[in-house]
């Protein structure tokens, strides 16, 4: 008994101390009123950029500290949500553009259109990206940060040896991808696969680019479904048709994902696949002058390819807006966002860094300015979160193993779109 | 005295009370607070669309065709891990029970897969079962069983019965153990008086070893099927649920759910269904068991 008393006597004076500390700490005269903003960010190596960057930024704002939370990027989104309904968001966040309709649904994103307006830096990020990332309420709650187009690597050793061109629609890109895909060692079973097609998650980039292209689109000009045509199921058939019955893609594509594609390419498995500049270095790392890119073939409509991006949010429930919207258009004005770029290994959103030079990239950078004129991104619809995570992967995934027909696949992704 | 007495009467409580406390409010809150959300509809997303939907949600998990597919695979999973991991272990036991140089040692490397962490055994796993460099394939192509590699884990036939291997390979030490310590705790002279009557080793196993054990069995069993059951960072790693629904179990669909989806409400109620299915089965367990005690002997 005695004992416990001590016990809670000691407790007692140990919350005493340290509520005392606390509250000393709260009623020290601040010298100049500190606003700290908390940013999450989710790219690979932060060092190399992002630290250099809030340094300047602190330096030329000293009351307005930032303070950067890496979030790991399979868990971003789902936590991003929980903290929005949790009411605990950050001030500022990295965001990507089929996330917006689910943040705007939920009222968690603060209109930059006010700030813009006075804003000098705007006439240098391109008008392309500004029409992507503005919202269909005709707002532009998102700030652009960097982007990515989707190209075709290839291997140019592969494609000299056997005398091919470069395909300029996907009949010749079928053609091409047969001739790929060969037994070099004579057991049989092909070696080299001719194109690599990602068949887990992510792997929507590379169905967009032949099915979105052939006559499927999401919505027609009347806002019905134009997933469930002839023509957009037979376009689906042709790519399904890529992995069961051409069998140019390796027998592992339905549970391949970004390592796999990114491996087998590097490695010689694969002769193409798609993908963008953020992966250019390591692939010219593996094979040097051997690997190359072009803009995607064209389907029977023309061509499509996916316009990666990352913009920044500044949340409703911030207490800091003007602090969060000086972050936001620091790092997107064009000195800063090259710096950015240096370390994202991607694109930046200013015109004034069109004639970056990306050296040894150069080649890799060609392809993505070649194929911005028909760079397009998924439906700003709160479905395309959905679609992206889960309901495309297990479907597609369906498909190549032969469970449902290209039909039924494109139903499904209909009936998603249709809330259903 | 009296007042003694029922001080001391409420001592045991008053220890226990922390303990109690910490399960109440991470165990029960939360699994009544899942029930309540079963009954909703919650998309954390739409929060406009928030209302009370009563048996909506269990209606819809009944055409739910992920739903029936996660159900039954759900119970290949529990039968098919945990017969592989009661023979495996049952021999593995068996084998350690006898006088051989190194046992010690082997008792104690028996332990690693129990030790090991899931993510690591699920990487591990995957890259083993690798259909382009994998060395699994590779094996089996030298040893001619396949001619060519076979990409386990991107096919719908064996991609679930490749994680259950995985998962027996993980969990099978738990029952070694468990079956080592009953098989010896069985006196020796059992199997003298045995021996005496001229029993064969077969007769020997199934009369003497397997009844003595039984209990501890019957108990590790249905520890193994509640956790078996709930597991699902082995298959969020090694397939995703992939490829398609082919590996997707109930645990593994309420996640996605829940944490891709963000369908709180749907989620719950695929949680509330796997612990139905988890009661009942315990149930039925328990009575059988409790049947069987009462049986003379």
């Amino acid at each position: 008994m005695k004992r416990s008393l001590t016990l809670f006597v000691l407790m007692v004076l140990v919350s005493f101390t340290l509520f005392a500390g606390g509250k000393q700490e709260a009623s020290q005269p601040a010298q100049e009123e500190v606003q700290t903003i908390t940013f999450w960010y989710h790219f690979d190596d932060p060092e190399t950029a992002l630290t250099p960057l809030i340094q300047k930024f602190e330096r030329e704002n000293p009351n307005i500290k930032v303070e950067a939370v890496r979030i790991p990027w399979d868990s971003y989104n789902q936590r991003l949500l929980t903290a929005v309904t949790g009411g605990n968001p950050p001030d500022v966040a990295q965001v990507k553009l089929w996330w917006q309709p689910q943040l705007v649904e939920l009222g968690a994103l603060e209109p930059l259109d006010p700030w813009l307006a006075n804003w000098s830096g705007k006439n240098d990020i391109y008008d392309r990206v500004w029409e992507l990332t503005k919202f269909t309420d005709g707002k532009q709650y998102l700030m652009p940060l960097q982007m990515v187009i989707l190209y075709m690597y290839y291997r140019v050793d592969m494609f000299n040896e056997l005398g091919l061109q470069i395909p300029k629609t996907r009949a010749e890109f079928l053609d091409v991808a047969k001739k790929l895909t060969r037994d070099t060692n004579g057991d049989g079973e092909p070696d080299v696969y001719g194109f690599g097609i990602r068949g887990a998650r992510g792997g929507h980039d590379w169905w967009g680019t032949f099915v979105l292209s052939s006559g499927a689109q999401f919505f027609d000009s009347n806002g019905n479904s134009g997933l469930t045509t002839p023509e957009a199921i037979a376009a689906n058939q042709w790519f399904i048709d890529l992995y069961r019955v051409h069998k140019v893609s390796p027998p592992t594509t339905p549970n391949d994902g970004f390592r796999e594609i990114i491996a087998n390419m590097q490695s010689g498995k694969t002769a193409m696949t798609i993908h963008h500049i953020g992966s250019a270095q390591g692939m010219v790392d593996a094979l040097g002058d051997k690997i190359s890119a072009f803009p995607v073939p064209a389907g029977t409509e023309g061509r499509w390819t996916s316009f990666g991006d990352e913009e920044n949010a500044i949340f409703s429930a911030s207490r800091a807006k003007d602090a969060a919207w000086k972050w936001v258009s620091f790092l997107a004005t064009a000195e800063n966002n090259a710096i950015w770029q240096k370390s994202s290994g991607q694109v930046s959103i200013n015109k004034s860094n069109a004639d970056m030079d990306f050296g040894e990239l150069n080649r890799f950078m060609k392809a993505t300015t070649d194929s911005a004129p028909f760079a397009g991104v998924l439906p700003a619809h709160p479905a395309t979160a959905e679609f992206v995570e889960t309901v495309w992967p297990a479907t597609m995934q369906r498909a190549f193993l032969g469970e449902i027909t290209s039909a039924q696949m494109m139903q499904t992704f209909a009936d998603l779109y249709a809330g259903k | 005295m009296t007042h003694m007495k029922r001080k001391n009467d409420l001592y045991p409580y008053a220890l226990l009370s922390p303990a109690m406390l910490v399960t109440l409010i991470i165990i029960f809150i939360p699994m009544i607070y899942t029930f309540g959300l079963s009954f909703f509809n919650y998309v954390i997303w739409k929060p406009n669309e928030i209302r009370f939907v009563f048996l909506g949600n269990y209606a819809k998990a009944l055409s739910d065709e992920i739903f029936r597919i996660s159900f039954k695979n759900t119970l290949v999973w529990i039968v098919g891990v945990i017969g592989m991991q009661l023979l495996l272990g049952l021999a593995a036991a068996l084998l350690l029970n006898r006088n051989f140089v190194w046992r010690g040692l082997a008792r104690s490397l028996i332990l690693i897969p129990w030790v090991t962490p899931s993510v690591i055994t699920a990487l591990m796993w995957r890259w083993m079962y690798d259909g382009n460099s994998g060395v699994i394939n590779d094996l089996l192509v030298r040893m001619g069983i396949l001619n060519h590699y076979v990409p386990f884990l991107a096919n719908n036939h064996t991609a679930l019965p490749a994680i259950m291997v995985a998962l027996m390979w993980q969990g099978f030490p738990f029952f070694a153990v468990m079956i080592l310590a009953g098989l010896q705790a069985i006196p020796a002279e059992l199997y003298e008086v045995a021996d005496v009557d001229g029993a064969r080793p077969v007769q020997k196993f199934f009369f003497i070893t397997l009844p003595m054990i039984t209990p501890i069995l019957l108990t590790t069993i249905l520890l193994r099927t509640i956790w078996v059951a709930n597991s699902l960072d082995i298959i969020f790693i090694m397939t995703g649920g992939g490829p398609g629904y082919a590996s997707h179990t109930l645990p593994l669909y309420s996640y996605i759910r829940a944490y891709k989806g963000l369908d709180f409400g749907y989620a719950s109620t695929i949680a509330v269904y796997l612990t139905m299915l988890l009661v009942a089965i315990v149930t039925l367990y328990v009575i059988r068991i409790l049947r069987g005690e009462e049986r003379p002997r």
